[in-house]
């Protein structure tokens, strides 16, 4: 009867395809399935964009951009050893791109995953190798909580140093990356060195500390399954708890959290705190299923990787193992774009890099759109009523 | 037209502003429909609405803050296409904000000069613009020291400053935006007296306001707004309050409740004549109430004037005598109010830190029984929102206790302060309020999210929260596509919506209300306060703090005034009136009342 209702906004509704949730009402899930859509788009229409501009700077640097392509976005699917490759790079990527995320959601940057996953992989070497006695039961599990554990303490000084004397987590964070380091060259120069190795690295764990293998060959290790289980707790921890909602609530607006109980102090350390967990959770994975051993440089690009996935993702916990899928596609397609097309393995940071410019561009785009639309829509309504 | 009041200088060729169908979208939202508005030579036109009706969007589109969408614009018989501010100035449009956008460390002739043409070879010379504003300044009435730094002035004085500022420019017209939301009375007297001498002096004037009794005192003609559209020009002599009320709601139902709160302190005694028989049942206590105020303010009026007549003449004695008055009237209203009910609120002696580390309140004494509403007014600034966030239980006092119910909280969490039943509705509803980026369930459940009804050992109970949001939702008629709705797509009155029915469905048993109604419309208003009554009914004490003395009045059982941080009076409604106040609110009294104290 107002123009203020008529002018309510119009949101684009997918048909429904498949019913996510038992709860709530039918306008609910549909409504919550009309997001999904409408989060997708953008994100689908970005990938093709950055597909698009990568394939114009292949073809202009003399290269076939089919093979680079088919090789690019194939290599994980044609072969059973690609796609084990992509399940071993998805397990590091997700519990970093987590350990960016969660903290994102209460407001905080954790720009020190490297650095956690780093210790955790340095704890859970000393575990594997000192432990080396302990049957594989009792050894396997204390190596990956050692790597928690770690990981949780490297975050947890960076969360007390903001908490006690507002030292900003981004500076903190970033400079333990360089104090771990020095944790890294110390475990394996000094503690237990392999004195065969070309480069700094630790002796072998015992063979009881490594994480069981599955499938047939090429297996992949149990930590895929433990990352799965992970991502699917941390879902439904933010989603449906109590302390899940409040780091929502904490992340939206802290003054309001805090007038109405939430204790943003302890949101702000547990958020970055579980975050530091997961990344040396990530450490103890590589060190009980890929490497065998900690090493120097083992931490790769990963950290970058995870803000990028992270941003893409844009704090949905959802979407984060997803987009940590897709970006791993294209790691592991990266070097088989150069064997075929002779593409250079840096083309495939470029594409990553152009699909997170193209989804903050479609964010915007998408945004002024639905305004328009519903604008327009507004206008025509209150034409018929008028009219009427 | 002919019954104008104030006929200076009479139009001869038109009016001096012809806006005609101004349309301005903002996204989704139509804020102005077609609108025709326009102003007459050397008046006062008031620009009446509620919330969102649409009143400040059609003058930003005049000042040239909002670009409109279609419609036309001619003032002085000339079409105008205004872009920007400095259009409008150079048309001789000036507008004073809510918000006054000056330099806190400049003068107030500085201030005033700033962008306008000034000599500055062989030097900078301010000695010709001071000497304007001085000339301007005692031409209507306008007090401020030309050389004062603005930081150091009130904000009644900052207006004066920011109303001068246009006359400089030579403004022959001069908007104002709600000028009167931070006066006391007496200032708003003195505004509009200033006000009458600008018009008498040729220039007219655009009163924005959402206040009745203000625009009948001052205003020539009104033009009510409401959604976007304009609904009625009126000339003043030719309407009632209640007419206004009227059109500014368009719901007969609720009219005839608001006639109350809006024609209380009404002198024309028409008002009170024709709403006492219609008067729903249930509101006739409340009427009688207004009814023999009516009287009481009248007599009193008097009174109060030869007393401040009084003061002028040999303060020294008058002002102790009223400090003995008020603590007179304390211990009355303490012996009277024993047996009223359970002591839900007791402060003793707080002091409360501001932001910069200093004591904002000092020394603080409160109780709250069961089912009455304590009011606290005061001037802002003057330590309401420390107070109001040390009786919630967020800011911690340096001194003093609080207890709930009787047990002592001084100090403890946040959390512990909810679960004994206290409810916070915040002052600054963006910042404090609301989560602008989640739902409106997420915005429902914010505070009980660990109350059983919500929550079972750590998880959320969804299907609870979004029934309940559905049901507050249709309850609290928050304009919205469902609980799932983003909190920030609402509009400002809507999202107090929200806070409100959070802050009721709590059921509390101490409820601190800041500003709950500012910016809600009639309606919204008479909803909260039928609210406010729902819950001292069922035994909850409320203590709400406002800026709007008629609010005040209307609904609170005493009256404590707060200057400078310090409670300098208390007053029982039945002997309260409105000049009273005002002067405790200006801090009158409180030189006397601090020369008392050890």
């Amino acid at each position: 009867m107002t123009v203020r209702e008529v002018a309510s906004p119009t949101r684009p509704v997918t048909p429904p395809q498949t019913p996510e949730t038992s709860v709530g009402k039918r306008p609910a899930w549909l409504e919550t399935l009309g997001r999904w859509g409408a989060q997708a788009v953008p994100v689908v229409a970005a990938v093709a964009a950055a597909l698009l501009v990568s394939a114009l700077m292949i073809a202009a640097m003399g290269h076939d951009v089919v093979t680079a392509f088919d090789s690019l976005l194939t290599a994980s699917f044609d072969t059973q050893f690609g796609f084990v490759a992509t399940l071993h790079r998805w397990v590091p990527l997700t519990l970093f791109a987590l350990a960016f995320t969660i903290p994102l959601i209460a407001g905080r940057y954790n720009i020190g995953s490297e650095g956690q996953m780093l210790v955790g992989a340095a704890a859970a070497a000393g575990v594997g190798i000192s432990g080396s006695g302990l049957p594989a039961p009792v050894l396997l599990p204390l190596v990956l909580l050692a790597g928690i554990l770690a990981g949780l303490v490297w975050a947890g000084i960076a969360a007390w140093l903001l908490d006690q004397f507002g030292v900003n987590e981004i500076l903190s964070t970033v400079l333990l990356n360089f104090v771990s380091f020095g944790v890294v060259l110390y475990t394996a120069q000094h503690l237990w060195p392999d004195p065969v190795g070309g480069f700094p690295m630790t002796d072998h764990v015992a063979p009881a500390a490594q994480l069981p293998m599955l499938g047939s060959s090429p297996q992949f290790h149990s930590g895929v399954l433990l990352v799965l289980a992970v991502s699917i707790l941390v879902i439904l921890a933010i989603r449906y708890t109590v302390i899940g909602y409040e780091l929502r609530s904490v992340g939206a607006n802290p003054r309001a959290a805090l007038i109405h109980g939430v204790s943003v102090r302890s949101v702000a350390i547990g958020a970055l705190v579980v975050g530091g967990a997961l990344a040396g959770l990530a450490g103890s994975i590589e060190v009980a299923g890929v490497q065998g051993r900690l090493l120097e440089g083992m931490q790769s690009n990963y950290l970058q990787l995870g803000i990028i996935i992270g941003l893409i993702a844009r704090g949905s916990v959802v979407a984060v193992p997803l987009v940590a899928f897709g970006i791993s596609v294209l790691e592991i397609g990266a070097s088989a774009m150069q064997r075929s097309a002779e593409v250079p393995v840096q083309m495939v940071l470029i594409v990553e890099a152009l699909i997170l410019i193209f989804i903050l561009i479609a964010d915007i785009l998408a945004d002024r759109i639905t305004r328009r639309r519903a604008a327009r829509a507004a206008v025509v309504q209150k034409l018929k009523e008028s009219s009427a | 037209m002919t019954t104008k009041t104030q006929a200076v200088g009479p139009s001869s060729d038109g009016p001096l502003l012809q806006m005609s169908n101004v349309v301005k979208r903002f996204g989704t939202v139509v804020a102005l429909n077609g609108v025709d508005f326009s102003v007459d030579r050397g008046e006062v036109h008031g620009l009446l609405g509620g919330n969102g009706a649409g009143k400040t969007t059609l003058m930003n589109c005049l000042y040239g803050l909002y670009r409109p969408d279609s419609g036309s614009i001619v003032f002085e018989g000339k079409p105008l296409t205004i872009r920007a501010p400095r259009d409008a100035i150079r048309y001789g449009i000036g507008m004073v904000h809510q918000n006054f956008l000056q330099v806190d460390t400049y003068t107030v002739t500085e201030n005033i000069v700033l962008g306008t043409q000034v000599s500055s070879f062989p030097r900078f010379d301010l000695r010709a613009a001071r000497k304007k504003v001085m000339d301007l300044a005692e031409r209507y009435g306008l007090n401020v020291d030309p050389d004062k730094r603005v930081a150091d002035l009130p904000v009644g004085v900052r207006q004066r400053v920011e109303i001068l500022k246009a006359l400089y420019r030579d403004a022959r017209l001069l908007i104002l935006d709600e000028p009167t939301t931070n006066l006391t009375p007496q200032e708003v007297d003195a505004l509009f007296d200033s006000l009458r001498a600008i018009v008498d002096a040729g220039t007219s004037i655009i009163l924005i306001t959402h206040k009745i009794r203000e625009s009948m005192t001052v205003c020539d003609r009104l033009t009510v707004m409401r959604d976007g559209q304009r609904v009625e020009t009126l000339v003043r002599r030719e309407t009632t309050p209640r007419e206004l009320a009227n059109l500014m709601v368009g719901d007969q139902a609720v009219i005839e409740r608001v006639a109350v709160a809006v024609g209380e302190t009404e002198p024309e005694s028409d008002t009170v004549e024709d709403k006492a028989p219609k008067e729903p049942s249930t509101t006739k206590s409340a009427d009688a109430e207004s009814a023999s105020d009516d009287e009481a303010s009248a007599a009193t009026t008097d009174v109060e004037a030869a007393e401040e007549a009084g003061v002028e003449e040999k303060p020294a004695d008058a002002e102790p005598a009223s400090a003995d008055e008020t603590a007179a009237d304390t211990d009355a209203e303490a012996q009277q109010d024993a047996p009223a009910g359970p002591i839900r609120l007791r402060v003793e002696g707080i002091d409360v830190p501001g932001d910069q580390g200093a004591v904002a309140v000092h020394g603080c004494d409160l109780t709250v029984v069961s089912g009455q509403v304590l009011g606290i007014a005061g001037v802002a600034g003057n330590g309401q929102v420390e107070l109001a966030e040390a009786l919630a239980g967020v800011r911690r006092p340096s001194a003093g206790r609080l207890s709930v119910n009787g047990v002592d909280l001084t100090g403890r969490p946040v959390r512990d302060w909810l679960a004994a039943g206290v409810t916070y509705v915040p002052e600054d509803r963006h910042r404090d309020g609301i989560l602008t980026t989640a739902t409106i369930a997420d915005n429902l459940l914010l505070g009980s999210q660990r109350t059983s009804r919500f929550s079972r050992r750590g998880v959320v109970r969804w299907r609870a929260v979004r029934r309940t949001a559905s049901e507050l939702i249709t309850r609290y008629s928050v304009r919205a596509s469902g609980h799932s709705a983003v909190a920030g797509t609402l509009s400002g009155g809507n999202i107090q919506r929200v806070i409100l029915a959070r802050a009721f469905s709590r059921e509390p048993d101490v409820l601190i209300l800041h500003n709950p109604t500012r910016g809600l419309d009639i309606g919204s208003t008479q909803f909260v306060y039928d609210r406010i009554r729902e819950v001292t009914a069922s035994g909850a004490a409320v203590v709400l703090i406002s800026e709007d003395l008629d609010e005040l009045l209307y609904l609170a059982d005493h009256i404590v005034v707060l200057y400078n941080g310090r409670v300098v009076g208390r007053v029982p409604r039945q002997q309260a009136d409105r000049f009273q106040l005002g002067r405790l609110m200006a801090g009158a009294e409180a030189e006397g009342r601090e020369d008392d104290r050890p």
